[in-house]
């Protein structure tokens, strides 16, 4: 069985956050939960690069550890679901996960945060593939239809990249490799932003007196 | 175990003096070019690390915390990784719900044990013919009032802390769900009751509950669980007194992180919340293993106990060997009642006839 | 099953109960008549009533002082159900779809919330304050503590039910709601209705009387 993994390649996101309109409208998700994310660190500053992060479909998944209904479950593609009939909106899965996946509709005084909403890797939820009751809490279900989540499918740059781990994996490393032959042949890392070879006007200037 | 490293570094070794050999012969070799040459040619320095590697060291939060900018409103969404959630995980599952698990079974066990072992404390002089009046009526109703949101609180909270591991496999995660969204729902609303009831709890007990010169003679002869002899105390006893305190500053820091908790619009970051909930479910598990041999004094545990918080009288001989302090002055003020003016009092059916005497009781 | 039959029949037949056993208490008050007033008028009977139907809202003086936490968890209590009752979202979606067919502006989640705490402190605080002072305990009878039971319950199935997400928690507080509106006519809940004759009529005798009280 194929492991599902999405995996955001910091040097080609050009941070157009185009993943997550695209998630948006394709799930339909509650007004005030993006269930995708673009971070940009080091914003203005040499070196800046962006991320777009979801829920990583964690192997030993801390939300659902903490859950106190119990309410998550691993598909055997590897994605990580959760039952909103069950949830009841504590918020541990939140405070537990590393990339701040789990969202809430809302987030009113008494605690009262409505069901967790987070990436479903396109994969609906517990009920039928491609019911309408799936769709009003999950959204789209593209998985059962031999689809990719559709944020990857859209990146324009494809820094995004979503799909059986062991093949992102092996596009991941091969544009490392080529990155790196790219550092020898210019003679700059990549962290030194210019790509420019040096252009030898050193003791040159437009003026001699 | 020894062997197998042993076989490693065999051909590891070979391999690092294999390097070592080739760069002698390039260093050789070089020297020989260059003489040739003899015009020293500069070679361009190239680091050969992952392009990557210092940004994902800063995702990673290596060095410091890093926050990053986004154009998705929310809670720390410009964080990448929250550093802490694992760690709350770890503390959650693997240290608090055990621990606690055995600290409140362990201490009905205890109670069991002892209840068993030394039974009830009985009153020895028997009940005596007279009452002192211990507490008024609106002392009593605060007590209820708290101790009613109080367990409320603790079997709502206790259900979301345990549940999964003991009511699932009773009732299934649906049948789970419903009691555990009814728990949560009712824990967020009464909470904040509970600091109401602490409030006036504080304002009404804490003057009697200061520490005076009794109490340490109290504690050192064990409250009287050592030994047969009862020991005198004031109107509150050492352990009373102790309990009384440990309410105020822990059920203080259960009800405010309790706030805390049930203020997501506050948009506190994870690591207050987790930390919130930290001091709160510790302080919780305190206070209830606390409640819990309180509860057990209270009623099965010492005959006459309960009479002051029921009635707002003590019996006489039960507050002169429990509280004799408190207990010798009252009866010297002339506080003391029979127990047919009480009865008269308070009106109980059948002990004598109503009967208009002018006394009446006004809550002291 | 069950569920149809309280969020249906049910419902129906104790909103029925409620409507015509008040109507028929109210009826039989009104009917009961009043016996001649031959006291000398010095006032107006009707004025005075009207006067002291919202005049005694305002408690009187030895009232603040003797009773200070009943006149306190009584206004916290009767204020928080009525605001509870009408103005809290899911009451009104109920009874714009159940009964009126067009609502009202509804308070804000936590506004609705903060008074179902004050609601629930006052009538926790008055109920201990029934049962351990000797006067009011001896003065309560078993229809007091039914009363005083059913709207706690009612209010409690309320609060375990906010999440509003498990159709069995909703039945659970709609079903004590009926058993509530079934009670209601025949006990001394009526009094949320019945105060106004008996204060109307001490108000008329008063006032005839030209007293002010
Ligand atoms: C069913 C449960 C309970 C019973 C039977 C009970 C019984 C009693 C009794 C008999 C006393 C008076 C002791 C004396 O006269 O010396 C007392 C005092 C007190 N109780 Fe409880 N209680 C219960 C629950 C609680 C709970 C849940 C709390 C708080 C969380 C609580 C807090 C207190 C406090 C603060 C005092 C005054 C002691 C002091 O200030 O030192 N009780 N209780
Ligand atoms: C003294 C009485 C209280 C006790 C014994 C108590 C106990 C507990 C326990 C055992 C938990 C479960 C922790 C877990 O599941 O890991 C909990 C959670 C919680 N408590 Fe309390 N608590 C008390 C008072 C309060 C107060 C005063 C508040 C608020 C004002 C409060 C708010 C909360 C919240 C918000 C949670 C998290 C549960 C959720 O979000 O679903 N508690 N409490
Ligand atoms: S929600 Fe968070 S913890 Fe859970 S699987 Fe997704 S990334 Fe992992
Ligand atoms: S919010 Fe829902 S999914 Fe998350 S831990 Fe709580 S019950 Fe589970």
């Amino acid at each position: 069985m194929a492991r599902m993994k999405f995996y955001c390649d910091p040097e080609r996101c050009i941070e157009c956050n185009a993943c997550v309109t695209a998630c948006k409208n394709e799930n339909e998700v509650p007004w005030g939960v993006n269930r995708r994310r673009v971070v940009t660190i080091k914003d203005g500053d040499p070196g800046e690069r962006s991320l777009s992060v979801a829920c990583m479909h964690c192997s030993d998944a801390p939300c659902a550890t903490v859950c106190p209904v119990d309410c998550f479950y691993t598909t055997q593609d590897g994605v990580v679901l959760h039952d909103k009939d069950i949830c009841i909106g504590c918020g541990y899965c939140f405070y537990a996960c590393p990339f701040g996946a789990p969202q809430f509709p809302e987030d009113g005084a008494f605690a009262t945060r409505g069901k967790m909403d987070k990436c479903t890797f396109c994969a609906g939820g517990p009920e039928a593939d491609h019911s309408a009751d799936e769709h009003r809490k999950y959204g789209s279900n593209r998985l059962a239809e031999g689809k990719l989540p559709l944020c990857a499918e859209m990146c324009s740059t494809k820094a995004l990249l979503a799909g059986d781990a062991d093949v992102i994996s092996d596009v991941y490393r091969k544009r490392i490799i080529n990155r790196g032959a790219a550092v020898l042949a210019r003679g700059v890392s990549f962290q030194d932003a210019s790509f420019r070879a040096p252009s030898n006007l050193g003791g040159k200037s437009s003026s001699q007196e | 175990m020894r062997t197998p490293a042993h076989h490693k570094t065999v051909p590891h070794a070979l391999g690092v003096f294999g390097i070592y050999l080739l760069g002698l012969c390039l260093l050789l070799f070089s020297t020989l070019v260059d003489a040739q040459e003899k015009q020293p040619k500069e070679l361009p320095t190239v680091q050969m690390m992952n392009p990557a590697a210092e940004f994902w060291r800063d995702v990673r939060q290596r060095s410091a915390p890093v926050s990053g900018k986004t154009q998705v409103g929310g809670v720390e969404t410009g964080v990448l990784i929250n550093a802490t959630g694992d760690r709350w995980r770890q503390f959650r599952m693997s240290q608090l719900i055990p621990i606690s698990g055995y600290i409140l079974g362990g201490m009905v066990i205890l109670l069991v044990a002892f209840y068993a072992i030394r039974g009830r404390v009985p009153i020895e002089g028997g009940m005596s013919e007279h009452k002192l009046p211990r507490y008024t009526g609106y002392e009593r109703m605060i007590h209820w009032f708290m101790a009613s949101i109080f367990i409320f609180l603790a079997v709502t909270g206790l259900i979301l802390l345990f549940g999964r591991p003991l009511l699932i496999p009773v009732l299934g995660k649906e049948g789970f769900s419903i009691l555990a969204s009814a728990s949560k729902e009712g824990h967020n609303l009464m909470g904040p009751l509970f600091l109401l009831a602490l409030v006036m709890i504080i304002i009404q007990f804490v003057r009697r509950n200061i520490y005076q010169k009794g109490d340490l003679s109290w504690l050192i002869r064990g409250g009287g669980i050592i030994g047969k002899k009862h020991v005198p105390s004031n109107f509150f006893n050492m352990g009373e007194k102790t309990m009384f305190w440990l309410l105020v500053f822990v059920g203080g820091l259960i009800g405010v992180s309790g706030l805390i908790l049930v203020f997501p619009v506050l948009g506190l970051g994870r690591e207050i919340m987790a930390l919130a909930h930290v001091g709160h479910a510790i302080g919780a598990i305190l206070m209830i293993t606390v409640i819990i041999g309180h509860i057990y004094i209270g009623t099965v545990g010492m005959e006459g106990a309960i009479e002051g918080m029921k009635t707002g009288y003590c019996d006489l001989n039960w507050a002169k060997e429990h509280h004799d302090l408190w207990a010798s002055k009252a009866e010297e003020n002339g506080e003391a009642l029979s127990n047919q003016e009480v009865a008269k009092m308070r009106g109980d059916r059948g002990s004598v006839p109503p009967v208009h005497s002018g006394l009446q009781e006004s809550g002291k | 099953m069950i569920g149809e039959f309280i969020d249906g029949p049910l419902w129906y037949f104790s909103i029925t109960a409620f409507v015509i056993g008040v109507v028929w208490r109210i009826v039989a008050i009104v009917r009961a008549g009043l016996k001649p007033d031959l006291s000398i008028a010095r006032g107006s009977a009707g004025s005075g009533a009207v006067r002291a139907i919202f005049s005694r809202f305002v408690p009187e003086r030895t009232v603040t002082t003797r009773s200070r936490l009943q006149l306190i968890a009584g206004y916290m209590f009767h204020v928080g159900l009525l605001v509870l009752l009408f103005f809290a979202q899911p009451h009104v979606d109920f009874i714009a779809e159940r009964i009126t067919g067009f609502d009202w502006p509804a308070v804000p989640h936590w506004v609705f919330i903060v008074t179902a705490e004050f609601a629930f402190a006052g009538l926790i605080l008055l109920w201990l304050h029934r049962v351990l002072n000797p006067v009011t305990r001896l003065l309560s009878d078993l229809d007091d503590h039914i009363g005083s039971i059913l709207v706690f319950l009612v209010m409690l199935t309320g609060c375990l039910a906010l999440a509003q997400s498990h159709e069995s928690l909703r039945l659970l507080h709609l079903f004590l709601a009926e058993v509530f509106l079934i009670y209601f006519p025949f006990s001394k809940l009526m009094h949320a209705f019945t105060f106004v004759m008996s204060r109307g009529y001490t108000g008329a005798t008063m006032g005839r009387k030209g007293v002010n009280a």
